[in-house]
């Protein structure tokens, strides 16, 4: 444990070196979220509320999305840069180490605009919270729910991200597809087709954590869900990224570089 | 001794047209990727597509656009915006990073004209995905999607052309921050927010509330998006058309020129990476 720390702690300190990088991408993390808030305000001066979800619900929903997304890339980003390691050949040297090459990779490269999308959700979530007027206890829980969610989206990346062993080239397009499905997490899942509500509360959890504890918060969802489906999810989506970067690294053949 | 002469205008004509062709076939050969790129695209708005029909299903009469003129003009939208998609940033990035830059400007073609043309590539392999994607958006609205009439193609099409040039120097203007900053983030998606905000891609402007739609009138954006797609369904009216496309054809060239000048200005200081 203590040398994935001193691995992570490294990472860190060597991207806080570029300190215009940090301001400008910070700015564009709020930005983009800015944007989404954006389209919210078109829809809500057009609908007064959406799936049953007011638009403070929803600034509720936004502000967990944001926060889920900023602690995956502050901690867990690494999976962004699986198609140069395997370019570069780093990857190579890197399953020599006597480590655990998911972990790893996993930890190599936090992104410090991170701090952008997360003061976007802790904002969101701060405007919100006196409408939904959620139970006080909800604060400790916070923490589990944004964790858990973090998990689960970079779980569902190592998932996706193991296609990189089969699609030669410096891109992780195929990883903006899950980018954009945690993206749905900002709007109520009941807004959506039945297949595509299974799909995001079951197959690519992201609703599990961030839907059914918002669903919980504004007093329509049980407790038990939003205390046991989180972690649940959370372990499983985990456990099959694991299995997903075994089985792709059996057949792994290195580039030459 | 032989000294080398400035090519011909018919030369620089060859080489864009060679260089977009070959960057067309270089796209073509990692057709995987551009299609997972596509379907990033099309799950993001799916979701657009999906609010808006909630937002409808609540209220009919949310505003001036019906349901179904609402429908083909995202599904229009989408289309556009899947044309414009470029590798330009990536490409750039790439070039200053990496010290390649400096072969390219010996290039008789130019920096701009040379990243221009792959751009171009870039265009004439989207226009091949659009293609499929337009017999789904027709499957899925009819026949509200074709053009309002052959001259609201045809403008439509020029349209297109003009908010791909918007849509480069744009581009062009932000990109030249890769020569002071480590990390591709922030070029990439502070053109990207600006653009989904303010294009008309997730709604046509006029469903905008007021203050929006005004910052959003005297951008650039919309006329990467909402222009073309609004030409192409007949909803500008004819007295209108040359004034919009006159205003795209100032955007479209301003942009790349103030690119090209900050370009030289960059160039004047740059120190170019070693390799």
């Amino acid at each position: 444990m203590r040398f994935y720390w001193v691995l992570y702690r490294t990472a860190l300190k060597s991207i806080a070196e570029y300190r215009v990088d940090f301001a400008v991408g910070v700015i564009t993390a709020v930005a983009m979220q800015l944007a989404a808030l954006a389209f919210y305000w078109v829809v809500f001066t057009r609908a007064p509320a959406l799936g049953g979800w007011s638009s403070m619900q929803m600034l509720f929903l936004f502000g967990l999305t944001a926060l889920v997304l900023g602690f995956a890339e502050a901690t867990l980003n690494g999976i962004w840069w699986l198609p140069y390691y395997i370019i570069d050949g780093q990857l190579d040297r890197l399953l020599v180490y006597p480590v655990n090459s998911l972990v790893f990779v996993l930890l190599s490269r936090p992104e410090l605009h991170a701090l952008g999308n997360m003061t976007a959700g802790a904002i969101a979530i701060a405007v919100a919270w006196p409408s939904v007027s959620p139970p006080l206890f909800a604060l400790a829980l916070l923490p589990v729910w944004v964790a858990c969610g973090a998990v689960i989206y970079t779980g569902i990346l190592v998932l996706v991200g193991a296609l990189t062993f089969r699609i030669v080239g410096p891109w992780s397009a195929h990883l903006f597809a899950v980018h954009q499905l945690l993206n749905a997490s900002r709007y109520p899942l009941s807004i959506y087709p039945r297949w595509l509500r299974t799909l995001l509360l079951y197959a690519l959890p992201f609703g599990a954590a961030i839907y059914v504890p918002a669903d919980f918060l504004r007093g329509h969802a049980s407790l038990l869900g939003a205390l046991v489906l989180p972690p649940l999810a959370a372990l499983g989506t985990a456990f099959a990224a694991k299995l997903s970067w075994n089985a792709a690294l059996k057949g792994y053949q290195s580039t030459g570089s | 001794m032989t000294t080398l002469k400035a090519p011909s205008a018919r030369q620089l004509l060859h080489g864009f047209v060679v260089l977009a062709q070959k960057t067309a076939q270089t796209k073509l050969t990692y057709r995987l990727s551009t299609v997972l790129t596509l379907l990033a695209s099309v799950t993001a708005y799916c979701v657009f597509l999906l609010v808006w029909l909630e937002v409808y299903r609540r209220n009919p009469h949310p505003g001036p656009v019906t349901r179904s003129e609402m429908l083909s003009y995202l599904v229009v939208a989408f289309l556009v915006n899947s044309l414009l998609v470029m590798s330009f940033e990536v490409r750039f990035l790439q070039r200053v990073r990496m010290g390649l830059v400096a072969g390219d400007l010996l290039r008789p073609l130019g920096f701009m004209l040379f990243q221009l043309a792959q751009a171009t590539g870039d265009l004439l392999v989207n226009a091949l995905y659009a293609a499929p994607i337009y017999a789904v958006g027709y499957w899925f609205v009819g026949p509200a999607l074709l053009p309002a009439s052959a001259l609201s193609a045809l403008l439509a099409v020029l349209s297109v052309g003009l908010g791909f040039l918007i849509a480069f120097g744009v581009s062009y203007v932000i990109v030249q921050a890769s020569f002071v900053l480590q990390s591709g983030y922030g070029i990439f998606f502070l053109r990207a927010s600006l653009h989904q905000v303010f294009s008309g891609l997730s709604a046509p402007l006029v469903m905008f509330p007021p203050s929006l739609r005004a910052l959003a009138r005297v951008l650039p954006f919309h006329h990467e998006i909402e222009t073309p797609a609004r030409l192409w369904l007949g909803l500008v009216p004819a007295q209108e058309i040359p004034r919009v496309l006159a205003e795209q054809a100032a955007w479209a060239f301003g942009l790349v020129a103030a690119g090209e000048l900050i370009f030289s200005a960059v160039m004047r200081r740059h120190q170019l990476q070693g390799g």
